[in-house]
């Protein structure tokens, strides 16, 4: 073999397997038999589904075989282990793969034990390397170690990142503090959110298809009823579709949310949450530039709200960057103010970026009225003639809550853009965390004194934008949000 | 366009002349497509066809001739007044666009990456574009059409500065 011409090698202790439960586990999920569907399928076609329930038993039998000894072999060819430099990961059957990461490229670790490695008391390790978008099989996991060996694992590779520790040991467990814990209460918040609302309307969706397949037709028998009754009927369709979606989408938040606590120790912040799978995600403090806040239409009523850090080269932001999933507002925004500092009131923005706001709207009611007024004299089409002012209307009330929603800050350390009416969200950013400044003008804008000012970030979304500002004000902000380079806008 | 006052302030530099050639044969070849399309709608599509094709048949190359002076005669010496940069001590500095414009600045010690890239049509005229790229997707400086060996220059400083007085980067 060759010698080792680039690194000294790195100090590897004990090499670790996982546990053979796991075998189990993949076996009944058919972890590793999924890939051979594409060569199982023609197979079958080329015997014959035909020959009833012996065929159907024997093939069941020999796909649980052949998905037993697929987990049996990649248990049995996987290894890793975790140094005081690196993880190791050794796998394959036939070309051995060899993945090493050091640790200062680690930016993460999370455990996670699904329900059915919660049966076996198994967890599965998550190593988030900085390695760019890296695709499914480039993770680096460890699928299946006893609870106890997951925790260990985890805290032996944050405690070995960045800093030399001192002590190796587990241990001197740092200081623990809690800073959010889930209220069951906050469940109610549930089928007033879109992405919680999505889960039910999905099944049902789902259902509905069934219902279509089916032979003959049971709804259309079910409607051939007299008026009153199917009146009835209706509202009773309607008020359980409704029942269903509330239920649905406060039950799939229960799974989601279920137990959620986020603590911090030491330097990172430490999410549980789940009620079947249990996720354990670890945040380091120090990479967190900034909060957002978010507030849907529906959670606008009643006051809730959700944060998220906005974490520099985190894969799987926005799920994994979650503060609080879903919550009272002043909870999300305590959370946000204690990881970055508030940058005071907001400004509103000029009311030119109202009245751009409102002539839009007007603009395209006008354009349907009038496209409205040509149909009904030509074809006596009179429904579009109605609809344009009423859109018109609507539109500029719009209009108007997206200009309120409007609005900028910039305070000593940080600074603050909102926007939104859908889906509202202020972000709060650290000075630090710019890495440019985009400024853009459209004609109309140039007209009006107004300009977007986009703060470039590593995190997140990439970029955050206070909308419509006024262009006298842009040097000044970007300078008193961002580091003195920010200068070289001024004229 | 009014003269109401840039927000901020003007990137110092501007670009080569030659960019004004290149800009010109590039709206120039997008024409001829413009016009194969054109000339296509009205040999393929009968004036006979009905509804609104008869008034189709003078509007499309109606707007294809605006379309053609506005980009070979008038938008390339407007984008060459428009296109400028400037490398600071601290940033990279550009003004883009044409009828809207987009300044970008990015300072230097978060730089990532410098790209010189030369294409095709840029490689007739000597011109390079220097792309100057961060850690956010949208905090790319792209600094068009620069004279080839300027380009260079640019990026080779770029680089070196950017190592010299790199933080954190992100």
């Amino acid at each position: 073999m060759t010698p080792p011409l680039v690194t000294p090698p790195l100090l590897v202790p004990d090499v670790r397997r996982t546990s053979p439960r796991i075998v189990l586990v993949h076996t009944v999920t058919f972890k590793q038999a999924r890939q051979l569907v594409p060569i199982l399928i023609p197979v079958g076609a080329g015997f014959g589904f035909s020959g009833g329930w012996t065929t159907i038993v024997i093939l069941a039998v020999a796909i649980t075989v052949i998905s037993l000894a697929a987990a049996a072999l990649s248990w049995w060819r996987f290894s890793y282990a975790n140094g005081p430099s690196a993880v190791v990961l050794t796998r394959g059957l036939l070309s051995r793969s060899v993945r090493t990461v050091p640790n200062d490229r680690i930016r993460g670790v999370e455990v996670e034990a699904p329900l059915l490695h919660r049966l076996f008391g198994l967890v599965r390790v998550r190593v988030d390397a900085a390695a760019g978008a890296a695709g499914e099989d480039e993770e680096v996991v460890v699928d299946g170690v006893p609870r106890a060996e997951g925790d260990r694992l985890r805290i032996a590779v944050l405690t070995h990142r960045g800093a030399p520790a001192a002590a190796d040991d587990d241990e001197p467990e740092p200081v623990e503090e809690e800073l959010s814990r889930w209220d069951n209460r906050w469940l109610l918040y549930a089928p007033l959110v879109g992405s919680y609302l999505a889960i039910p309307a999905a099944a049902l969706g789902a259902l509905s298809r069934v219902f279509d397949d089916l032979p003959g037709d049971p709804l259309g028998d079910v409607f051939d009823v007299e008026l009153p009754a199917a009146w009835a009927l209706a509202l009773g369709v309607l008020g359980g579709t409704l029942l269903l979606l509330v239920a649905g989408s406060v039950i799939g938040a229960a799974i989601v949310n279920w137990g959620f606590r986020l603590t911090q120790r030491g330097t990172s912040l430490v999410a549980v949450r789940g009620l079947f799978t249990r996720r354990h995600t670890e945040l380091e403090i120090d990479r967190i530039r900034g909060v957002s806040v978010s507030e849907g239409l529906g959670m606008r009523l009643v006051g809730a709200g959700r944060a998220t850090a906005l974490v520099t080269g985190l894969a799987d932001a926005a799920r994994r960057g979650q503060l609080l999933p879903l919550g009272p507002r002043a909870e999300a925004w305590s959370l946000a103010h204690r990881l970055t500092e508030d940058p005071g009131p907001l400004v509103p923005h000029p009311a030119a970026a109202r009245r751009r706001r409102i002539v839009r709207a007007v603009v395209v009611g006008s354009v349907l009225t009038a496209g409205g007024l040509v149909l009904t004299v030509t074809t006596g089409f009179w429904e579009l003639l109605v609809a344009g002012p009423v859109i018109t209307v609507l539109g500029v009330l719009l209009a108007r809550s997206l200009y309120a929603a409007l609005g900028h800050a910039a305070g000593p350390r940080s600074f603050s853009v909102r926007r939104g009416w859908l889906v509202r969200e202020q972000i709060v950013l650290e000075r630090r965390a710019v890495i440019g400044w985009q400024v853009k003008q459209t004609v109309f804008q140039r007209r009006d004194g107004l300009a977007t000012v986009t703060a470039c970030v590593g995190a997140g979304s990439g970029g955050y934008a206070a909308v419509d500002m006024d262009a006298a004000e842009v040097p000044a902000f970007a300078s008193a949000a961002s580091g003195g380079w920010a200068g070289t806008l001024t004229p | 366009m009014t003269t109401a006052p840039a927000p901020v302030r003007e990137p110092a530099w501007q670009l080569p002349r030659s960019a004004i050639g290149l800009w010109t044969v590039e709206s120039a070849i997008s024409t001829v497509f413009l016009w194969l399309g054109a000339g296509a709608f009205l040999l393929f599509v009968p004036a006979s066809a009905g509804g609104p094709v008869p008034v189709l048949r003078w509007v499309l190359p109606a707007l294809a001739l605006l379309h053609t002076i506005i980009a070979v005669g008038i938008r390339p010496s407007v984008k060459h007044r428009i296109y400028r940069w400037e490398i600071t001590a601290e940033a990279a500095y550009t003004r883009t666009g044409w009828l809207t414009q987009t300044w970008t600045l990015v300072p230097i010690s978060r730089i990532q990456t410098v790209d010189v890239t030369r294409g095709v049509l840029q490689q007739m005229f000597g011109l390079a574009t220097v792309a100057v790229l961060t850690a956010s997707s949208q905090g790319t400086v792209r600094i068009w059409h620069l004279e080839h060996d300027v380009a260079q220059r640019v990026a080779d400083d770029l680089a070196r500065r950017a190592e010299l007085v790199r933080d954190q980067a992100t």
